[in-house]
């Protein structure tokens, strides 16, 4: 009897991460750069408390992962010459005082050095380290392969990376992410450069509320079906109890 | 529930997104004025299961982890700063600016201001000053007698005195161009001050080597699409919305969860 409620809270502590999950998608839905992400759940078999090591009839729900969807987001023009959006896998490599960072979000700006930085402040590392700009010879231009010039000049490329595995990496915040593991990024040799331009962010909004929605019916289901399994003992308590 | 404060988070952020839209429409008959766009980052990510951990003595690892965001933050509001239609207005001293480049304004500070808003006047002395009585830079004084003023594409004033046919050339109007213009700090009354982010001001003479042209009696319209704006606020009231939903769905969860005690 126990078991039954056990599996229904099991259920409820995934849906309010799932909640949780759905509300900062919802949140981000005008980030740029921007990925959505989805818990991941499982089913969990184990055996009741009398047959250790029997049968396990009973599955509780385990959520073991998140999975972020890096599919591309609508790019939009900003006018911006500043603003570049990757089209296609890649991200840019971001210089930062704890390590190399990845990001989607191309956001640029100028430090006091004259270097082509984050909005944070980190600086962009182009092929040959970081990427120095003349302030004094007007606007840059960068092609769709990253080439960076400047009144007809080269000063600097754009080598976006790509992971094999991009679940290794680990979302920081302002929309960088970090790689956990020891594979070091490769470079990303289809992604497209469009200057002016920015990456929205992939959320659907419909999906999420529809999700959200689903969570919440869900969420109640559970409270209910533990109100019945409570009303069942107590049932039984009051039967068994009886004196005839 | 962190539900509750992700949403709050992203309410408060298309509240900016909204304030940037209205201080957008309300300039839009603003001489010279660039509309802005807010652009959002999200906030730190909670690990509540580290990618990489170790799940098995064997040495297997949690392959994706679970990492829950905590909401979303304005990160930027930046200045588009696309050229806006040239007007009319038969006004000799508006000069609106067709390309790249600002005016350079003197301020009371003593700091040199950066404008695009070309409706000037003549002060009490002559001088070319902004509507705030700012002095333009290079200083103009256009002396009392003068019967007409004309300024030329390339930046060059000349006036016509009386008893005379042949125009006299007064001075020559400079315009500053920026490396970054959206990186340049706007401190009102149509004026923007130099930064770290926009480079140094670079001063060079109108039409020559990617500096806008002047045009006599013409000011800037602002460059404010009222359609795309009144599209923004509508995307960002149902995104508004779409948060508060979270919120009352938050709630109904957490008011389950207290009803299941009966």
């Amino acid at each position: 009897m126990d078991n039954a409620m056990y599996v229904g809270l099991s259920r409820q502590m995934t849906l309010r991460r799932q909640m949780d999950v759905v509300a900062n998608n919802i949140a981000n839905q005008d980030t740029v750069g921007f990925k959505v992400e989805q818990l991941i759940l499982e089913e969990k078999p184990e055996s009741p408390a009398k047959t250790l090591g029997g049968p396990a009839p009973v599955k509780f729900v385990l959520d073991t992962g998140l999975a972020r969807d890096f599919s591309q987001g609508s790019l939009r023009t900003t006018g911006n010459s500043l603003d570049i959006a990757i089209e296609g896998e890649g991200f840019f490599q971001i210089d930062t005082a704890d390590g190399p960072r990845y990001t989607r979000d191309g956001r640029f700006t100028l430090d006091a050095g004259s270097r082509l930085t984050t909005q944070r402040g980190d600086q962009l590392v182009g092929d040959g380290g970081a990427i120095l700009v003349d302030t004094q010879k007007g606007p840059l231009s960068i092609s769709k392969d990253g080439i960076i010039s400047q009144a007809g000049q080269r000063i600097g490329a754009i080598r976006p990376v790509q992971f094999a595995s991009m679940s290794n990496l680990e979302k920081m915040g302002d929309g960088l992410y970090r790689n956990t593991s020891n594979v070091q990024p490769t470079p990303a040799t289809t992604a497209q450069m469009h200057q002016g331009m920015l990456e929205g962010s992939n959320v659907n909004a419909i999906k999420e509320i529809t999700e959200m929605i689903e969570v919440s019916r869900a969420y109640e289901r559970m409270a209910r079906l533990v109100e019945q399994t409570t009303k069942l003992s107590e049932n039984a308590i009051a039967r068994l109890g009886k004196m005839s | 529930m962190r539900a509750l404060r992700t949403a709050a988070s992203g309410m408060s952020a298309q509240q900016t997104n909204v304030e940037v839209i209205s201080n957008n429409i309300a300039n839009m008959n603003t001489i010279g004025f660039k509309r802005q766009r807010a652009e959002f980052q999200d906030l730190l990510y909670q690990n509540v299961e580290r990618m990489g951990a170790q799940s098995s003595d064997t040495g297997t690892i949690v392959p994706t982890g679970i990492q829950i965001g905590s909401g979303v933050k304005a990160g930027a509001i930046y200045r588009i700063t696309e050229q806006g239609t040239p007007t009319l207005t038969g006004n000799k001293l508006d000069m609106a600016i067709d390309g790249r480049g600002f005016y350079q304004v003197l301020m009371p500070s003593g700091e040199t201001g950066y404008t695009r808003a070309g409706n000037f006047s003549k002060n009490d002395q002559g001088q070319l000053v902004t509507k705030d009585g700012y002095l333009v830079q290079p200083a103009i004084t256009i002396p009392q007698n003068a019967t007409d003023i004309s300024i030329s594409a390339s930046g060059q004033v000349q006036i016509v005195q009386p008893g005379s046919t042949a125009p006299v050339l007064l001075g020559q109007l400079q315009l500053a161009t920026f490396f970054n213009e959206a990186g340049l700090e706007a401190i009102g009354g149509n004026m923007y001050l130099e930064s770290g982010a926009s480079g140094a001001a670079v001063i060079g003479t109108p039409g020559v080597e990617g500096v806008g042209k002047i045009m006599q009696a013409y000011t800037e319209a602002s460059n404010v699409d009222a359609v795309t704006e009144i599209t923004s606020l509508i995307v960002a009231q149902r995104a508004y919305e779409m948060n508060s939903k979270v919120i009352t769905t938050s709630d109904q969860m957490l008011a389950a969860a207290s009803q299941l005690k009966g």
